[in-house]
């Protein structure tokens, strides 16, 4: 932790902001903060209680210098976020962290009781005496990292390098889902969906979906999808934010996490994300420069007549 | 109110649909004031009975139902302008095209029609007044190339009283057809007819011409381009030099003749030819003692001008056009790793057509006496090959040059002229002699000259006691040939020039699969590129022979003519626009717009929002695509129209619900 404090002090002499986690008084886990001067920067701590992926903040600071905290998704955003120039390579200074995979707070409740403040210390999860071993409730996305450490980092702070071997699919989710008739996933979404309160936190906790004010799923004209909390057109909706993610989804799975209701959104984003992995060979957030397929286009490489 | 009117086009749409019925359903659509059936409505009675209806019942918007709008959109859109309303308030439905002359069914493709009719009016509905926008334009135009396809496009529009930059980046003008000796069908001598041109350009007084110069890079939009020409450093002060070739006789560095196609050599200082335009020498740096680690001043030292100026560098001027000509011709396909049973270029007696050019010309390195290059004999047998590198698709070459067939017959008559004792074969694929007087030409080649066609394929060619010896089929007679030649042509197909791709994409223009740039429409649009403001010129469009390159330059100088002669531009009001209340600052419309038409704009607040710059916008539609919130959308594209439309073509069988998920 020692180390963490002094590297975003360090930062900070460069920096407006730097934006990390501290130990929260309500929540049940850290809370993220934001500090601004070293006397702040005590309370910085890193465990597997940061779940947030704080990369959400940055489009909003575009206009300040602002340091931030990073576990391997999360660089994955801010990679993304400068390649596709919603913010500033030079305004961002990444402190890389190891990260030993984040907890799913849901799970920890329900271990737990809900809204109980969890702690986190040596691979032990622990509140008032009860404790859970980490890897039993961390988030589906750790189980499956494949991250080195983050792909962006300008500091580091503990021991990255080496690709976690995590299988694919680890909760077996995607193979189940495959396994279903047409028939069957249109009855699935519909259930999904019927749950939907078109809260919008699936788009308040994306990093990539900066639109936020003028964002397509709450707009009357030309209204693609209509506002009503009904399963089809929650549905509609979502598919058109989803559609805006093809090729920029880093697979932080926020949008599932901060869902009240439960939807399973990562399983649309995640298939979504290996049609686009095999047909442009392009994984989002692979580096500041990538180009995005979707959002590249050269006149002389439209060659799609010739390969037919 | 809106009017519906469907075209019986004679009967290619009446014979299969019923107009009567679709005009009949129209008249119930919601808004559908008037619906009537006209036997040809682009006639003048057709859109008298429109612009009467316009008038009489008020329309304030009307739908087509007839051919393709590619055909007639213009036409219907005038005749609105005519009557009063904003043109654009027109929709037109392809009944034609895409409904009547695809289906045999009366009464399936009379529902379709009335489907599409439909989906035209609920459209129609959101459609908005639009109006074209004026922008002003510079009057200079820039020809980029200086073969006979740019030298022709420059004089002509010069000759309008439009001033023309013309740049060339080898060290004269010319190109390829001052390579050539004679021409066919009519065998006048090539330079001849060329050089009083190349003149020209130099004395042109609206005519600037910059050799050995490059497009370096193209900012800017129709009649308002920027453009740097990176002018290459050639160590000869042109304004000084007299083309005295004093420091050509006298320089010790040889060079490869690239003139001459290889045959012969050259020197480090040079004019290419004797009737380069300008007359100047350059010097070539990689050839060059001087520049090789030697001491060698002696073109300074003999230089009776002074024009040698080993520190010359290289500069970059910026010019403002209104309008570019591309005239960037072919190059010969270089047919050695594609053909190794021809040799692969180990054997000196088989040369390629271009080559053979230069060994008939006058000006070349035999001084117009044919003589084989591996011991100067003169050759008796002489063996054309058509077809290397076209129409071959085992080297994945399947076009056609289009000239070879022709240039081959030509230079077996110019063989025999020659030669009177020599004998010429011609292995060919077919004979296209499709030009004014070719098939004639070609015939008399035959007769009067005695060649011998063979039609079929060179399988192999190898060397046998000093001769070539030329194996292939004779298909017509289903026998093997064998012949001995002294000398061997091949007719090697043709490519666009060498860097005509990476000018393409500085010109935002498209190639086609083959490398030549893609004009917009290859009937009604030859010489216009894609990008607004850019035109072809010749071969860089696709292999043309001498009489269709200049017809072609022609047809490419009256569009810059027409286009700059009024000093401002109108532009299509059916560009993007954006909605700056929605627009998030994103910028994906600017990372995919293919024209560079979208700009950063800093709305009181200081939120940074996407404009467009309406005369660079083509109204292609990707920003559309792109843009997450939706601010961008297309003049008369809007999402409104097409959620319209889609959602009433939808209704009858499927339901909407269906494009609801629910």
């Amino acid at each position: 932790m020692e180390d963490l404090i002094s590297a975003i002090k360090k930062v900070l002499e460069q920096v407006d902001v730097v934006l990390g986690w501290a130990r929260s008084e309500a929540a049940g886990v850290a809370a993220p903060a934001f500090f601004h001067t070293p006397a702040e920067a005590e309370g910085a701590i890193f465990d597997s209680t940061c779940v947030h992926n704080l990369a959400v903040h940055l489009p909003r600071l575009a206009d300040k210098k602002a340091g931030i905290v990073a576990k391997g998704c999360d660089a994955r955003s801010i990679a993304q976020l400068i390649a596709e120039g919603i913010i500033k390579r030079e305004r961002v200074t990444v402190i890389g962290v190891a990260c030993p995979g984040v907890i799913d707070v849901k799970k920890a409740w329900r271990c737990f009781g809900f809204g109980k403040r969890v702690s986190d210390s040596g691979g032990q999860v622990a509140m008032e005496g009860k404790t859970v071993k980490r890897e039993e409730i961390l988030l589906r996305k750790c189980r499956g990292c494949r991250e080195a450490g983050p792909v962006i980092r300008d500091v580091t702070v503990g021991e990255v390098g080496k690709a976690p071997a995590a299988p694919a699919d680890p909760a077996g989710i995607r193979k189940r889902f495959a396994a279903m008739s047409f028939a069957e996933r249109r009855q699935f979404w519909q259930d999904q969906f019927s749950r939907c309160i078109r809260c919008y936190a699936c788009r308040e906790a994306c990093p990539l979906c900066f639109c936020r004010d003028v964002c397509t799923m709450q707009a009357h004209e030309p209204g693609w999808s209509g506002g009503a909390t009904n399963s089809s057109q929650s549905w509609m909706a979502q598919l058109v934010r989803i559609s805006h993610m093809a090729g920029r989804c880093t697979g932080c799975e926020e949008c599932e996490r901060a869902c009240p209701v439960g939807i399973p959104l990562m399983l649309l984003l995640e298939e979504q994300n290996a049609v686009v992995e095999e047909l442009f060979g392009y994984r989002a957030g692979s580096g500041t420069e990538a180009k995005t397929p979707f959002l590249t286009f050269d006149v002389n490489n439209d060659s799609w007549e010739q390969e037919r | 109110m809106i009017g519906f009117f469907i075209c019986q086009c004679g009967t290619n749409i009446s014979a299969t649909v019923d107009t009567g019925k679709v005009a009949a359903a129209a008249a119930a659509m919601r808004g559908v004031a008037v619906a009537e059936s006209i036997q040809y409505t682009c006639s003048d009675p057709g859109q008298a009975t429109i612009a009467e209806a316009i008038r009489g019942k008020r329309l304030d918007r009307v739908v087509i139902a007839a051919c393709s709008p590619r055909m007639h959109e213009a036409t219907f859109r005038r005749a609105l302008e005519r009557a009063g309303l904003n043109p654009f308030m027109l929709e037109m439905v392809n009944i034609r095209e895409q409904c009547s002359w695809i289906h045999s069914d009366a009464s399936e493709a009379t529902r379709k029609a009335t489907d599409l009719a439909r989906k035209a009016v609920a459209r129609v509905r959101h459609h908005t007044p639009l109006l074209a926008r004026k922008t002003a334009a510079v009057r200079r135009a820039l020809v980029i190339g200086g073969g006979i396809a740019g030298i022709q496009a420059a004089l002509d529009i010069a000759a309008a009283g439009i001033p023309v930059t013309m740049v060339e980046r080898s060290p004269s003008i010319g190109g390829n057809m001052a390579r050539l000796d004679k021409t066919f069908p009519t065998l006048d001598c090539s330079s001849c007819i060329l050089a009083p041109l190349m003149v020209e350009v130099k004395q042109h007084e609206n005519i600037e011409l910059l050799v050995n110069s490059e497009v370096d890079d193209v900012h800017g939009y129709a009649g308002n381009f920027e453009v740097d020409i990176r002018r290459k450093s050639t160590c000869v002060d042109e304004e000084k030099c007299t083309g005295c070739m004093i420091c050509q006789d006298k320089c010790p560095a040889r060079a490869p003749d690239d003139f001459n196609a290889g045959l012969g050599s050259s020197k480090a200082i040079s004019i290419a030819f004797p009737q380069a335009v300008p007359l100047i020498a350059s010097l070539r740096k990689e050839h060059c003692r001087r520049f090789n680690g030697n001491k060698c001043r002696l073109c300074q030292k003999l230089c009776p001008a002074g024009a040698i100026d080993y520190g010359q560098e290289e500069a970059v001027l910026r010019r403002s056009f209104g309008a570019i000509v591309a005239a960037t011709g072919y190059d010969h396909y270089d047919w050695k790793a594609s053909y190794p049973t021809y040799g692969m270029g180990m054997y000196p007696d088989v040369v390629t057509s271009l080559q053979y050019e230069r060994l008939l010309s006058a000006s070349g390195p035999t001084g117009g006496r044919i003589r084989r290059p591996s011991d100067g004999a003169e050759p008796r047998q002489v063996v054309f090959v058509s077809c290397v590198g076209s129409r071959d698709e085992s080297v994945g070459r399947p076009q056609c040059c289009s000239v070879g067939c022709m240039y081959t017959a030509k230079q077996a008559v110019l063989t025999r002229e020659h030669i009177p004792d020599s004998q010429a074969y011609v292995f060919y694929m077919d004979m296209r002699a499709g030009g004014k007087d070719y098939e004639e030409f070609a015939r008399r080649a035959q007769t009067r000259y005695g060649t011998l066609f063979i039609r079929g394929r060179v399988g192999k060619i190898f060397p046998r006691r000093g001769k070539l010896v030329v194996m292939g089929t004779d298909t017509l007679a289903g026998d093997q040939v064998e012949i001995e030649a002294d000398l061997v042509v091949l007719a090697t197909g043709l490519d666009a020039s060498a860097g005509a791709g990476e000018l393409a994409r500085k010109l935002n223009i498209a190639c086609d699969r083959n490398g030549f740039m893609t004009e917009e429409h290859p009937k009604l649009r030859p010489v216009e590129a894609a990008s607004a403001g850019v035109f072809l010129a010749g071969a860089c469009q696709g292999p043309k022979d001498i009489p269709a390159t200049v017809a072609h330059a022609g047809a490419a100088a009256a569009k810059v003519i027409g286009m700059l002669a009024r000093g401002e531009l109108e532009a299509s009001p059916m560009v993007a626009a954006v909605t700056e209340s929605r627009c998030a600052g994103c910028f994906k419309c600017r990372g995919v717009c293919p024209f560079g038409a979208v700009e950063k704009a800093r709305l009181p607040d200081g939120r940074p929002v996407a404009r467009v710059i309406g005369s660079v916008c083509r109204g292609c539609g990707i920003c559309n695509v792109a843009c997450p919130p939706g601010a961008i959308s297309l003049n008369g594209f809007t999402d409104k129209e097409l959620i319209a439309e889609i959602v009433e073509v939808l209704k009858p069988d499927v339901g909407y619900r269906t494009l609801d998920f629910g």
